[in-house]
This record gives structure tokens, sequence and C-alpha cells, in this order.
């Protein structure tokens, strides 16, 4: 069956909730490997999911894009499970109070994964919203997970309240678009939109934009993202830094692609400034920051600068290099992460100034988190050059070259202050107290495999080759 | 594996070896990593002489090609869908520049012998970027081309942010940001020139048969030779170079100075003088202009050092200098010129590094003012460091003269496309620099080794050891083989220097 993969999920989810109610503390472990089994079931039934087929009237489609999404979303609540075990067992060097639930958590994890899945197989809008509320609703519990953290519940809040806001803005260009075009299927709306010089139109767009601006972060919309990134338990900010961001870009691509087509080259323009803006104030905020987490934060503002430059071209290279990208972001993404997440278990500490000496304490660990750093500032032969140069290449193919520059000239501002990481790893001398710090089985082989990733995503054509032959002539059909 | 990649391979493959070795090996891994040089400098030999049988019986009917024609290439599809191929190959350019990277490398693990810390990752990291050299200068694809390039340029900040000395974490991070931001301009240029060509392909050699507008390469001329200029310190963009080459460790500074700096001239010769014609002959004047600056600002401020090692950056500026003002001189004689002045300044360079680190490690001073004498308690060195001094200021009979005579002759002759007068004046203004050489050079060396020696505590200090023999005295007789049997070594490059030059007239 079609949904196959989404129940799956939906299933996980309240197998964990229910079996939680029967479990002891002590053998409350069992509910992650649960997760992840369910995930690769999910996984595996998308597998043997036939493509180009549709269900509920046209509702629910599978498309290659819509396949490689939720790979990137199965694998994204995958790596954050793998990352979480730890933390919520409490199997952590320093005492970390205030996170338990595990039941809970990865039920509400697994459901924010099944909202990402349905979102890009909805074909009409009403569809579209709820799964898109169902992606979001969930982060906000994620957000707020530890009780007793003031910061993590004021993140909780202003999630909360900025995402409603967001929402409305959706909702309230949905239904312009709605009384526009008297239809809510996306790809008749796609046909029946003309843009002329018509000031509901642009109205809905704009609202539509701002909605969606907020969930990829785009300047001026990102004011969130630092305070959450920072506030929220690190596995979810690992968790919302690239699952939120990849639904984010679903819903862009829902929006732009299926419904505006054929305009889009009409707004290359202001999709340019908005990457130019996003990936420089990230970038340049980024700079002064000392908390990891809302460096993070700002790097991956000024990633989804990046993201926008997929937009300016044909869809037949823009399609491909945005999905592989996400893949490669995914992946260095939470490359990082996990030293983070495994360096706040172990010392508790999450300023950048405390990870002096670390290429001492646990030189693999160090190696790993460098290595991913360097992927996602875009250094060569790692997969996050590969990435970019093929975001760049679509921009310069436009014309927009004095975007490569802005997006070039970043990628050397974004490398400074992955810099200001390395350089406390790798060249400040350790404190006089240092220890080997000790990772656990489970998060050096999380961190070995995507480290792999990292590296061979660029260098083997394979899996970029058969996204772009999968996904290039995708909207071939749609574009008049 | 064609010979080519294996040329690649080898660095990277020694590499790998070192990362398994454990460190308290050090003695093994440094072993390792001579070995591993020795065998790509027999390599290397092996390729000089398949490339002289080759190509050679084919040089009379290069005379009038405008095509760069590669040997021993190797291709490789990669990313189809954009046409970017694993694409290498060589021609006399490649090969000169192959050989000095070659020496260099070889003779800069020598001259590491005495690396104490973390000797693993240095040794390692030296081989990575060694690989992305040989890789730029072997690579005939534009996307592979870029992809090495990079990877030359980053290890240098964490080479010289651990080993250096002095304001090490700040050298480290300009000159890795300057570099990078003149990479940045040159991906505007190679994608510009990959979606203007509608050839779909990054394959340098097809590219050349594009047919770019005189309002394109009016543009991405100058993006992609300033963009090679930085990392060839082009005023005004030298300043990571002082700074940079002082804090590094020896090896360092020798591969840096030595190789890394011809990146720029490379580049500028091979793709964007070669691609871009007719961009090069509206702004050549304009670099011929900027370069004068860089050879004279260079040879002045070294006037004006009292660091051993900043002295020999600002000389590495003004003779960097020369290689661009050959290049924009678009003259056949001044290609030539540059080509042998990036081998020349390379060999020399690397041995001035390599000899002040030997010094350094001995006198524990770079400071010029607080040696002197010391010629009489190490005269190999001694003896070492004139005979680099006296190719750096053109002695007849060094390398040294070799180039800066082709580079001078292809200003004084000028191009069509220039006022004459004005390479000329140039030109004579760019040849008084050999004599502010002559003058920093002899003082500055006078002061080191001559007289009596100043501080008791040198009486003690001995000469080179074994391996610092090894390594000086290749690079001083490679010095000495260029300067006085120049034709093998330009019969070598002027092949393959003709299509670029041809190009121009077209």
């Amino acid at each position: 069956m079609l949904m196959m993969p989404e129940i799956i999920v939906i299933l996980t989810a309240f197998g964990v909730l229910v079996l939680d109610l029967f479990l002891t503390e002590r053998s409350r472990w069992i509910l992650a490997p649960l997760a992840l089994i369910g995930l690769a079931g999910a996984f595996a039934a998308l597998y043997m999911t036939p493509l180009h087929e549709q269900m509920l009237g046209g509702r629910f489609v599978m498309d290659p894009v819509a396949w490689w999404f939720k790979v990137v979303f199965l694998l994204s609540g995958a790596i954050t499970i793998l990352i979480s075990m730890d933390l919520l067992n409490g199997k952590t060097g320093v005492r970390i109070r205030g996170i338990g639930f595990r039941g809970e958590y990865f039920t509400v994890l697994l459901f924010t994964i099944t909202g990402m899945m349905y979102l890009i197989s909805a074909r009409d809008l009403i569809t579209l919203y709820v799964s898109l509320e169902l992606a979001t609703i969930p982060l906000f519990v994620l957000t707020a997970w530890r009780r007793d953290d003031a910061r993590s519940g004021e993140a909780g809040l202003k999630y909360v309240i900025l995402g409603a806001l967001a929402s409305a803005f959706i909702l309230y260009g949905m239904g312009l678009i709605y009384g526009l075009t008297g239809s809510l299927n996306l790809d008749t709306i796609g046909h029946a939109l003309t843009p002329g010089r018509n000031a509901v139109f642009w109205l809905a767009i704009a609202a539509l934009f701002a909605g969606v601006g907020f969930k990829l972060t785009i300047v001026p919309f990102h004011l969130w993202a630092a305070d959450v990134y920072q506030g929220a338990p690190t596995p979810v900010t690992a968790y919302l830094s690239v699952a939120s961001k990849g639904a984010g870009l679903a819903f862009m691509f829902q929006i732009f692609f299926r419904m505006l087509g054929p305009w889009i080259p009409d707004g290359a323009l202001l999709i340019a400034l908005f990457a130019a803006s996003t990936m420089t104030l990230g970038n340049t905020v980024a700079i002064v920051q000392h908390n990891i987490k809302r460096f993070m934060a700002f790097s991956a503002i000024s990633q989804a600068g990046y993201f926008l430059m997929g937009f300016l071209g044909p869809s037949s290279a823009g399609v491909p290099a945005m999905l592989f990208y996400m893949l490669v972001y995914v992946v260095s993404n939470m490359g990082v992460f996990t030293a983070i997440v495994w360096f706040a278990n172990e010392t508790g500490r999450e300023q950048i100034e405390d990870y002096r000496g670390l290429c001492r304490t646990n030189p693999l660990m160090a190696l790993a988190m460098m290595v991913a750093l360097f992927s996602l500032a875009g250094i060569p032969p790692l997969s996050g050059f590969v990435g970019k140069f093929f975001l760049f290449s679509i921009a310069s193919q436009a014309g927009f070259h004095w975007l490569v520059a802005v997006a070039a000239v970043n990628s050397t501002i974004s490398l400074y202050y992955y810099l200001r990481v390395v350089r406390q790893m790798y060249i400040e001398p350790g404190g006089e107290d240092a220890r080997a710090l000790p990772v656990s089985r489970k998060l050096a082989l999380t961190q070995a495999v995507l480290l792999l990733g990292v590296v061979f995503l660029g260098l083997v054509p394979g899996i970029y080759e058969s996204i772009h032959a999968d996904t290039a002539s995708w909207l071939a059909a749609l574009i008049r | 594996m064609g010979l080519v990649s294996w040329l690649i391979a080898v660095p990277f493959l020694t590499m790998l070896v070192v990362v398994f070795i454990p460190e308290r090996q050090w003695k093994l891994i440094r072993w390792v990593s001579a070995t591993g040089t020795s065998i790509h400098l027999v390599l290397t030999g092996k390729l000089v002489v398949n490339y002289w049988q080759a190509a050679m019986p084919e040089a009379e009917s290069m005379k009038h090609a405008l095509f760069t024609k590669l040997y021993f290439v190797e291709r490789v599809p990669w990313f189809e869908s954009l046409g970017i191929q694993y694409y290498v190959g060589v021609d006399g350019i490649s090969v000169a520049m192959v050989i000095l990277t070659s020496i260099i490398i070889f003779t800069g693990v020598l001259a590491s012998w005495y690396v104490e810390i973390r000797v693993k990752e240095f040794f390692a990291l030296l081989l990575l970027l060694v690989t992305g050299v040989f890789g730029v200068f072997l690579s005939f694809d534009l996307f592979l081309f870029f992809m090495f390039y990079e990877l030359a340029v980053l290890p240098m900040y964490l080479l010289i942010g651990i080993w250096g000395t002095g304001p090490k974490e700040y050298s480290a991070m300009k000159l890795t940001l300057m570099l990078l931001v003149g990479s940045a301009f040159v991906l505007v240029g190679f994608l510009a020139l990959y979606h203007a060509s509608g050839m779909h392909t990054f394959d340098l050699i097809r590219l050349s048969e594009a047919k770019y507008s005189h309002e394109f390469q009016r543009w991405v001329f100058p993006m992609v030779f300033v963009g090679f200029g930085v990392i060839g310190a082009l005023y005004p963009l030298h300043t990571w170079s002082p700074d940079g080459h002082s804090s590094a460790p020896t090896a360092v500074s020798m591969l840096h100075a030595g190789v890394l700096m011809k990146l720029g001239g490379y580049g500028a010769l091979r793709i964007a003088v070669y691609l871009l014609p007719e961009g090069a002959k509206m702004w050549g004047v304009v670099f011929m202009c900027l370069t004068t600056v860089n050879i004279l600002y260079g040879s002045f401020g070294a006037v004006m050092q009292k660091d051993l090692k900043y002295f020999t950056a600002y000389s590495s500026v003004s003779h960097c200098g020369f290689v661009l003002f050959g290049v924009a001189t678009l003259n056949l004689i001044g290609f030539k010129g540059a080509v042998i002045q990036m081998f020349s300044h390379g060999i020399m360079t690397g041995l001035f590094f390599g000899l002040i680190g030997m010094v350094y490690g001995r006198s524990h001073t770079r400071i010029i003012p607080e040696m002197g004498g010391l010629g009489k308690v190490m005269p190999w060195l001694a003896t070492c460091f004139y005979i680099g001094g006296l190719a750096s200021l053109g002695l007849p009979g060094l390398s040294g003269f070799v180039a800066e005579t082709h580079v001078f002759l292809g200003g004084f002759f000028g191009n069509p496309w220039t006022s004459s007068v004005l390479t000329k004046v140039l030109t004579i203004i760019a040849t008084m620099s050999i004599v502010v050489t002559a003058v920093y050079v002899l003082r500055g060396l006078a002061l080191v080794f001559q007289g009596p020696i100043t501080n008791p505590h040198y009486e003690e200090l001995t000469d080179a050891t074994l391996p610092e023999k090894i390594s000086t005295g290749v690079l001083v007789a490679t010095l000495i083989v260029v300067g006085l049997l120049p034709f093998f070594f330009i019969d070598l490059i002027e092949s393959s220097v003709m299509p670029i030059f041809n190009r121009l007239n077209m």
C-alpha cells in the first residue's frame, strides 16, 4: 500500500506509548531500539513502495521527490533517536536532570516524522496544512522537554507563539489562494493561478512565503532560531536543525513548484536577495557566538540561504541539487551534533571555549567534528563542497553571478567561524586536569557512519546521479 | 591506473599509511614519509623520460597549435549529469611543476626530520597538502582542479596554527581566509565559463574551443586572474604571504613559498590566459603595472626586514611578481620566463626557507642583527645560503638568471596590444629591482655569516647533519643544473607554452 511507511511509523508511535505503561523504569531502555526498528520497517516499506501512484482521490501521491524527502526524514529521525539514547537513559558522564519520559519522547518524535512524511506527499491545501501542523506541534513539545530548565521552557514558549503566527500566515495565504482559484488541489491551483496585476495574489504569496520562511529560517523570519536552538535539549536541537529545515524545504517545493511553477523565474531576483541576506546574516552573526548551540543555529540559518539558490534555475537542475544538498546537510550537520551531544553528555558544557584540547581528550570525536564542520563550510573533497558546487552552478546558470560571488565569499566567512571551533580543539592546549573522555559504542558507531557519509557522498557519484535520474524530469509535466 | 594517477596517489597512500602508524613510532613515521616521497621522486623521473620520448618528436608540430596537447591522459566519468570527469594528464608545464613539487616535498620531509611534537599529524597533513598540489598540476577538468586547489590550501591552517612560531594563529587565519576568498572568485569564474560555453563540460581543453564574447571575457578574466593572483601574491593582495611564511614551520614555508604560490601563476597562465585570450589583451597592461609594483615593493620591503623569514618572504613577493609579470607581458618569451621563474623561484625559496629553519634550529634566533659569523661554525649551510642568494639576484650560471632574462626580454619586446613605450618603461622599472635584490641579499648574508662570531654561544653550534645535507644538496644541485643547461628545460616547456601564446593571435 502506498501509505505503508507512514502507517508503520504511526503504529510504532502508539506501540511505544502503550508499551511504556507496562514497563518498569529499568526496562524502559527497550523503547528506543523499538522506535528504531519501527523506522527501519518504515524504510523497508518505503523502499518497496511503487512510485508515481496516488490514493485518496489524488490527495496523497508518491513521486520520486516525495520518496527522497521521506528518506531524509526517516534518516534524520533515526539519527536523532540514536543520539538521544544515552541522554534519556541517564548514561551520561555528568548528571543531567529534568530529562526523562522516554515513552512520550519517542512517541512525540515519531509523530513529527509522520507529519513531515505526509507533508511532501500531500496534494491539497487541507492535507498540506494538517500535516504541517502535525510536523510542527510535536516540535514545540520536544523543545520544552526539560521541565525544570527555565531556558527550555522559554524556548518552547517562544517557539509556540512564533510558530503559531507563522501557521496563521500560512492559513491566511491558503485561504486567499482558495478564494482566487476555487480549488484545493495543488495541481489545479497551479494551472489556474496567474499573477497579473492582482494584489490578492501577491498578498497570498507573501503570506505563504513568510510562513515557510519561518520554518526554513530565512532572514527576516529567522529570529526564533537562536533561542530555540539554545534552549531545546541538544538532540532535539539536532533534529530541529535538519528535519525542521527539511520540512520547510518540502513545503516550499509544494507551494513553489506545484502552485507557482511557471512563475518562479519572475520572482528570481527576490529569491536571490533573500538567499544573499540569509546567508550573510547567518554567517556574520555566527562569528560572535560563544554557545555552540547558538553558533550552530546561525550556521543553520546561513545554510538555508544556500538552499534558496536552488530555486533560481530550472527545476530539472534545481530539484536534484537541493535534494542532494539536503542529504549532505543532514549527514554533515548531524555529524557535528553527534559530537556536541556527546560532549554535553560527558561534561555538561556547551561553550565553544570548553572544547579546547579535545583532540587530546578524544581524538576521534575531534576529527569527526572537524571533518563535519569542514563539510558544512564546503571544503573539498567532502560532500558539502560538492553539494554547494551544484547549488552555486544553478545560480550561475541563471545569470546570478553576483550571488555566486556572495555565496562563495560567505563560505569563506563560515570557514572562519568553523575554524574557531577547530582551533579550540586542535591548537589551544587542553587544561591541566584534562582526562580522556569515553564515548559509548552506539555514539561512536553513529558518528562513524555519518563520517563515511560526509566523505563518500561527494566522492561516489552514485547517490547524486540516482537523485538526478529520478527527479530531473519531475516537474516537466507542470511547466507550460 | 596510469603513471599520472599514481603521481597523485602516492602521497595520498603514504598519508594513509602514516595515519595508521601509532604516534609512539614517530621514527617510523618519518621514514615512511621519506620513502613515500622518494618513490614519488623516482616516478617523476620516469614521467620526465616518458614525456620526453613522447612529446619531443612532436614538438615541431606544436609551433602553430591552438590547443594544448596532453599526454598520458586518463579520464573517468564522475558526475555525468553535469559533465564532470576525473581527467588527468600532463603537458610540458605540468611536468616542470611536478618536478618542482616532487623535489620540494622530498627535501621538505628531510628538512622536517627533527619535528618532535605531534609528528604523525604533521607528516599526514604535509602529505595531504602535497596531494592537493599534485592534483592541481595534473588535472584538466575545472571541477577536479578546483577541488584539489582548495585541498592544497586548507591543511595549511593547521600546519601553521599548530607547529608555527610567533603570532601563528593570526597568520594561519589570515592566510587561509585570503586564499579562500581568492578561490571564491576563481569559482565564480569557473561556473561562468562552464555555463557560458554551453558545452556542458568542465574539460579545460574542450572549453578552449568555446567562443566567449568580448563582453564576457572583459569581466571574467580579471575575476579569475585576481583570484589566482591572491595565491600568487599579486599586489595589493600579497599581505598574507609575509605573515604566513614567517609563522610557518620550515617544511611548510618551503612548500608554501616554493610550490603553493606557483599555483597562482600556473592557474593564471593555464586557465585565465588560455581560455580568455581577449580578456588577457584587455587587462594585460593593468596587471603588468600591478606586478611591477609587486616586484619593486617586495624588494624594497626585504631591505627593511630584520627577521630572516620576513626577509625571504618579501623577496618571495618580489620574485613571484616576476612570474605574474611574465604572464602579463603576453609575449612568448615572457610566458616561458614565467614558467622557468616558477620553477627556479620554487627551488630557490625552498632552499632559503629550509636553510633558515636549520639555522634557527641551532641559533634559536632569526633576527639578523643578533647573528654574525655563523659561516665559521656552519660552513655547509653558509655555502648553500650563498648559492641560493646568488641565484636570487640573478647571477649567470644559476637558474635565476635564465628566468629573469626571459621575463625581462618578454617585457621589453612587449605585445601588439599595449603601447610598446609603456611596456618598455615598466620593464626598465622592474629591472631596477635586481640592484635592490643584490643589496639586500649580499648585505643580509654578510651580516649573518661573515665577520666575527658575535655570541660566544654560537661557537658550539654544529654544521648540517646528513638528512639536512641531502636536502640542501639536492636543491643547490637543481639550481646549478637548470642554470648551466637551461635549454633542456626550455625545450621541455616550449611546445606547451606555444598554444597559449598562439591563441592570443587567433
